[in-house]
């Protein structure tokens, strides 16, 4: 399988001024990641783990401050930067479907951007929007209409008829589901899986919902203010986590069968910590039931346990710095929950 | 507080410095040469020079800012040959007028203007609100000047109940107060209207937020929950009261004009008229100063009083 | 069975498509064309609008309907009252029509008005919007500057720029027009800040478009609304401050028949004719309630279309 999206130890941060002085705040740091061609990689976390920030790392809306982003082998730059042919590889669908879209211009005319920025011309501009707009399964009279006269759901298929009009190979959606109710994601999900196997595409899937990231994605990074701690194809990480933030998580996820709820009180102790200032060593360690004082000298490595599932946790020997003494590594702690397989 | 309190000051003097290039600018603009007043037509060219040099008119631009600007600071303007007299000394005679005719002004339409405003947003929708509305509108396009025209003509004019100008504040309050009713109504009418406009859709708008709804399910009576929104109301309207306060400020060369009200307003008109450059830049520094001057204590003042303007990292 | 079954199911297929074929009849409802249809019902609204509308007309066509030469006087016919035969609005201290010196001064007026109210519009908009989308240093230096203009008082700025340029209507224009860019910067500054954030203008910078491209079709189209509303307010306002320049004589110059210097001139007549003297008066408030009503009319308008 080709790679097609890798990232190597990328970073980014961002300058902040706090009252006077000035600071930094690490949003996303030395994540590394490998997307396979026609495969889905979905990208997992809280709050402020970093993903938006990543998913406008790939699509260049910001420039890494280190790292290297690389696709089919060549570099990504920013967006202004990077070769036409590049920016019409990558492509782009946003969240919220109602600020998404240009209030003051056509369905038509906002699908058409991206078209006309690459110098299409103008016959061609207008078949590619009826086509687009078919594939999305809108008619194409909506071509002429204004974004307030379309339903929710309805606007993100505009949008992702928008990122499908350059005909890219990579996809990135950012919550691309998360402001649609429920009865709509799944209509907008079938879609999606649908044009992933017509046009051959591949996608990175961005959520804080595990249910939907498990039900789309083939791979799965899990990522932790702004690291990644574990990646795995879906299957494997979700019927055998290995790294604890992972695993609370998942189970984290409330059981709507009320036989199965005895994992619904525990949660995930204490506060996500200040981005200004995260801890030292391993980020998890304020909040894991299984950290030691290694934990909190030595940043764990992102290290292969075998068959692709990599795991950035001292738990795991590949993880821990050379010539460490295990006797001071940390021991898996029993958090009283078989983990649900759904 | 104090770290916001000072960034706005500090923020305030490279505005306080740009007023006075404007105008030390404006004033290089202004028709009329400053000399013109010692030359004769039979003065000869080395006399010109020397006059020249002597008002330091030969000097580059910037020095000449810089030498205006030093001695306003230390309290000299410079001496204006019309009057004969110190600028400073014309400006603070004047300035004394002006505060006390602004500062009524002021009082009076802001306090009358959110009183009406208060009464339309709690009668909202009823004929005594529209009337209001109706005589807000009026109020904020009536232009001062012709305001000012009718009432003297009907008060000072036909019925001759008051002064038709002068300011005659030294001869006991109901004189004071006689000169000081109509040049008082004229300039506050529209601080008045845009007041009470703006005092309406912001207590309007906070009875519109949900904890209004608390307060009411806790049982409390009408009359407490309307101090608690007008307490939450007053924002925009402090923010407003700045801006007007200034308006009042440079209105002021219209009203006294017209009443022959011995302030700023009228100093610089007549100084425009005569072509007393210093002056008029001298005046004009002295009420934008203050203009400025009045905005950042507002603005203070909002600051302290809205906890939720804090937070803005500047 | 599971949700996407029901989704698939014929009734809701079949549902999809009429709800789909239901939204596609809809007319295009482009903002600007239902707000001006909002605009069109808005009574008061329209109503000021007429008015401003005969105003404009009658002063374009002075020439055709005025019955007099606003500018020769006949000093036996001074001070007529209003109504007197032969002048429907009396005549003045020179005894030149009124009637007719208010149709040409209405020129003057309200050119004063609409003229500062767009050159502002365009020159505040366009530094507004690059210091709102650059924001970096010459963003910060324009909008200190703008700033510094806003430290005076509009009327006194006005007066001091009409006074530092001259007297006469061309240098009044410039001098309200100076006075009123700040404000407007400021409110298109304001509106591309907000504007910037927005998702769609990622999504059109993640095109590789210029800079230029995006606030042409971008964000140019949404921060004019908020300009145009705040603008309508202007007009007014800058018709006033002529007038009052023109009062004091520092603005369009006699024997010009401006309505702000008509007041001046016939001040001294008023215990004769006060219901002349008044009329130039009740010309500009009239115009300036009517500018404020549209004004108002066109803000509601377009919360309605929102």
């Amino acid at each position: 399988m080709t790679v097609l999206l890798d990232l190597q130890d990328v970073s980014k941060e961002f300058p902040v001024r706090l009252g006077l002085r000035k600071g930094t705040v690490s949003a996303v740091d030395g994540v590394s990641m490998e997307v396979h061609q026609g495969r889905t990689m979905g990208i997992v976390g809280e709050s402020g783990c970093g993903k938006s920030t990543l998913a406008r790392l790939i699509v260049g809306l910001h420039e890494v401050t280190r790292g290297s982003v690389g696709f089919e082998g060549r570099a990504l730059g920013s967006a202004r930067k990077r070769s036409k042919s590049l920016s019409r590889a990558v492509q782009m669908v946003f969240q919220d479907p109602s600020s998404a879209l240009n209030p003051r211009a056509t369905i038509g005319e906002s699908i058409a951007f991206p078209l006309r920025v690459h110098d299409v011309p103008e016959a061609e501009v207008t078949a590619r929007v009826n086509e687009v707009l078919e594939e999305v399964g809108l008619p194409a009279a909506y071509a002429t209409h204004y974004p307030h006269q379309l339903s929710g759901g309805q606007k993100q298929r505009v949008n992702i008829a928008r990122a499908l009009a350059l005909r890219p190979e990579l996809v990135v959606l950012d919550e691309a589901v998360s402001a649609l109710d429920k009865s709509i994601q799944a209509q907008i999900l079938t879609l999606l899986a649908d044009l992933q196997r017509e046009h051959g595409l591949t996608y990175v899937f961005i959520s804080h919902d595990l249910n939907v990231v498990e039900f789309v994605s083939d791979d799965v990074t899990v990522m932790y203010l702004g690291q990644v701690v574990e990646t795995a194809p879906a299957g494997a990480l979700y019927e055998a986590p290995m790294h604890p933030y992972t695993q609370l998580l998942l189970n984290s996820i409330p059981a709507l069968d009320p036989e199965d709820r005895h994992g619904d009180d525990v949660g995930i102790a204490g506060e996500i910590p200040s981005p200004l200032n995260p801890p030292s060593g391993c980020r998890f360690r304020t909040r894991c039931p299984a950290a030691t004082s290694m934990c909190a000298t030595d940043a764990p490595r992102l290290a292969d346990t075998g068959s692709g599932h990599l795991v950035a946790c001292h738990l795991y020997a590949g993880s821990r710095p050379l010539g460490a003494d295990p006797e001071a590594a940390p021991r898996p702690v029993q958090i009283d929950l078989p983990i649900q397989s759904r | 507080m104090l770290q916001i309190a000072v960034r706005r000051i500090l923020l305030a003097i490279p505005i306080l410095v740009g007023v006075s290039v404007i105008i030390f600018g404006l004033m290089q603009v202004l028709p009329g040469d400053p000399a013109a007043n010692f030359i004769t037509p039979d003065s000869s060219p080395e006399q010109i020079a020397a006059i020249r040099a002597e008002l330091g008119l030969d000097q580059p631009l910037p020095m000449r800012y810089l030498e205006w600007l030093g001695s306003a600071l230390t309290g000299d303007l410079g001496f204006s040959d019309a009057r004969q007299r110190e600028v400073a000394s014309l400006i603070g005679q004047a300035w004394g007028n002006t505060a006390i005719l602004a500062a009524v002004s002021a009082v009076f339409g802001l306090v009358v203007g959110i009183g009406v405003g208060i009464l339309a947003a709690v009668r909202r929708g009823s004929l005594l609100d529209r009337a209001l509305s109706v005589f807000s509108l009026t109020g904020l396009s009536v232009p001062s000047f012709f305001l000012a025209i009718v009432l003297m003509t009907i008060f000072a004019g036909q019925w001759q109940v008051l002064p038709a100008g002068g300011a005659v504040l030294d001869e006991g309050l109901p004189r004071a107060v006689a000169h000081l009713i109509l040049p008082v109504l004229s300039g506050s009418l529209v601080t008045l209207a845009i007041t009470a406009r703006v005092t309406r859709a912001s207590v309007i708008d906070v009875y519109g937020a949900d904890f209004v709804q608390t307060l009411r399910a806790k049982g409390l009576s009408s009359g407490e929950v309307l101090r608690h929104v007008v307490k939450n109301a007053m924002s925009p309207v402090l923010t407003t009261s700045g801006l007007q306060i200034g308006a009042l400020l440079g209105g002021s060369v219209l009203v006294e004009t017209i009443f022959s009200w011995p302030g700023m307003g009228l100093l610089v008109f007549n100084a425009i008229s005569a072509r007393d450059l210093v002056v008029v830049q001298g005046a004009t520094l002295v009420i934008a100063v203050t203009f400025v001057l009045v905005n950042l204590a507002v603005d203070l003042v909002q600051t302290a009083v809205d906890p939720r303007l804090r937070g803005a990292v500047a | 069975m599971s949700v996407l079954d029901v989704a698939a199911a014929p009734e809701a297929v079949q549902r999809q498509k009429e709800w789909n074929a239901a939204v596609a009849a809809a007319e295009p409802q482009s903002f600007w064309k239902e707000t001006g249809k909002a605009f069109l019902r808005h009574r008061t609204g329209m109503a000021a609008a007429i008015v401003l509308l005969v105003l404009v007309l009658a002063s374009a066509a002075a020439p055709l309907i005025a019955p007099y030469d606003p500018l020769v006087g006949v000093p036996a016919d001074r001070l007529q009252h209003v109504f007197s035969s032969g002048h429907l609005l009396g005549t003045d201290e020179q005894g030149r029509d009124v009637l007719s010196r208010i149709l040409y001064g209405g020129r003057l007026s309200l050119l004063a008005g609409f003229v500062p109210t767009i050159v502002a519009t365009v020159l505040g908009t366009l530094i507004g919007v690059v210091s709102g989308m650059t924001g970096g240093v010459v963003a910060v230096l324009l909008m200190r500057f703008m700033d510094m203009l806003y430290g005076f008082p509009a009327v006194l700025l006005a007066i001091a720029v009409g006074a530092a340029l001259g007297p006469g209507l061309t240098n009044t224009i410039i001098a309200v027009s100076v006075v009123f860019v700040p404000p407007v910067a400021r409110v298109a500054e304001g509106a591309t800040r907000r504007v910037v954030l927005q998702e769609y203008v990622e999504a059109a910078r993640l095109t590789g478009a210029s800079r230029w491209r995006i606030a042409r079709s971008q964000i140019l189209p949404n921060v004019l609304g908020d300009v145009v509303v705040y603008a309508s307010g202007l007009v007014g306002v800058a018709m006033i401050i002529a007038a009052s320049l023109s009062f004091l004589g520092l603005g369009s110059l006699p024997p010009n028949p401006e309505w702000g210097y008509m007041l001046n001139s016939l001040r001294g007549a008023i215990y004769v004719v006060p219901d002349v003297v008044v009329v130039p008066g009740l010309f500009i408030f009239a115009a300036s309630v009517a500018f404020n009503l549209a004004s108002d009319g066109l803000r509601e308008s377009m919360d309605t279309t929102r």
